[in-house]
């Protein structure tokens, strides 16, 4: 018996060329391919990052969504602004410094559930240095173990513009441990500072409502 | 002869868009020198004649062991 040779590439009985030039074609169709499908998901995959960093600079404020206070809720504002603070009726009103607005709700046990704080611009805290500020600030102010846990980008308050910084710390008299949000927000007129805290220990409790007490909280 | 050439074509071909593609998606990384801590300048902090604080006048909850205020002073 004969058997016929067929060389690589070849077909029986072919004309030679015509396969290897076919296959060179499959073969380069491939890379072809290949280096298209690569070049298409390098691009993909950078853009998240592309997107990334402004969202990183705000990682944590997900739940800030400026909107009006539910109906109930009362309104506070300080004098000679029309900056408001919205509250639910179930906080007092507290003793605090002339000119600012605290409320806020303490457990029998003297826990801290609820702070609210405004106070107009005191010194020279801006959007810009409000991180710096504020954990400068609470450590002149004695406070200790100051840990920033987060820092937003610009902020669209009702009325006006803001930054804040998430953060916790304990207090040199009595070492309280206290989470608190902390906001300067620049209105058309004037610019205000919202502290929204609570004790460490019903941050997780109180955490939900001090987000919608800074979400609604309007700029004068 | 005529294999050899379009191989060649093509080869080079490949070669100039996987070039192309590489540097396309190194140019679509964001820029590494952002660092926003760069962007702070650690603020000199001037104390304004405010609210009076340390329990001097005003004896809020911050000076006793209460959450800190909102005041930019001490």
């Amino acid at each position: 018996m004969r058997l016929r040779r067929i060389r690589p590439g070849g077909a029986p009985g072919g004309s030679g060329g015509a396969l290897p030039r076919a296959s060179a074609a499959a073969v380069l169709t491939a890379a072809l391919s290949l280096a298209l499908f690569g070049c298409a998901s390098g691009r993909s995959s950078s853009a998240p990052g592309d997107g990334a960093a402004p969202a990183a600079t705000s990682a944590g404020f997900g739940w800030f969504r400026p909107g009006p206070a539910p109906g109930a809720w009362q309104h506070a504002s300080l004098s000679g602004q029309s900056a408001t603070l919205s509250y639910p009726g179930s906080l007092r009103s507290e003793h605090s410094d002339p000119g600012t607005v605290t409320v806020g709700s303490t457990a029998r046990s003297g826990e801290v559930l609820v702070y609210l704080n405004v106070t107009p611009k005191q010194g020279d805290e801006t959007l810009r240095n409000w991180p710096d500020f504020r954990m400068e600030h609470l450590r002149e102010d004695g406070q200790s173990a100051v840990r920033l846990d987060g820092v937003s980008g610009p902020l669209n308050f009702r009325g006006g513009h803001g930054r804040c910084v998430i953060d916790n710390y304990t207090t040199d008299i009595h070492h309280n441990h206290y989470n608190e949000i902390a906001c300067i927000v620049r209105g058309a007129h004037a610019t205000s500072v919202l502290v929204a805290a609570t004790s460490t220990s019903a941050w997780r409790a109180s955490r939900a409502l001090l987000e919608k007490v800074v979400s609604s909280y309007q700029a004068s | 002869m005529i294999t050899k050439r379009l191989l060649f074509v093509l080869g080079a071909g490949v070669l100039a868009l996987v070039t192309a593609c590489g540097g396309g998606s190194k140019a679509a990384q964001p820029p590494a020198s952002h660092s926003p801590a760069a962007t702070h300048s650690s603020p000199a902090k001037h104390k304004s004649s405010g609210i009076p604080q340390d329990n001097g006048g005003d004896h809020d909850g911050d000076n006793s062991g209460g959450p800190s205020d909102g005041d930019g002073n001490i």
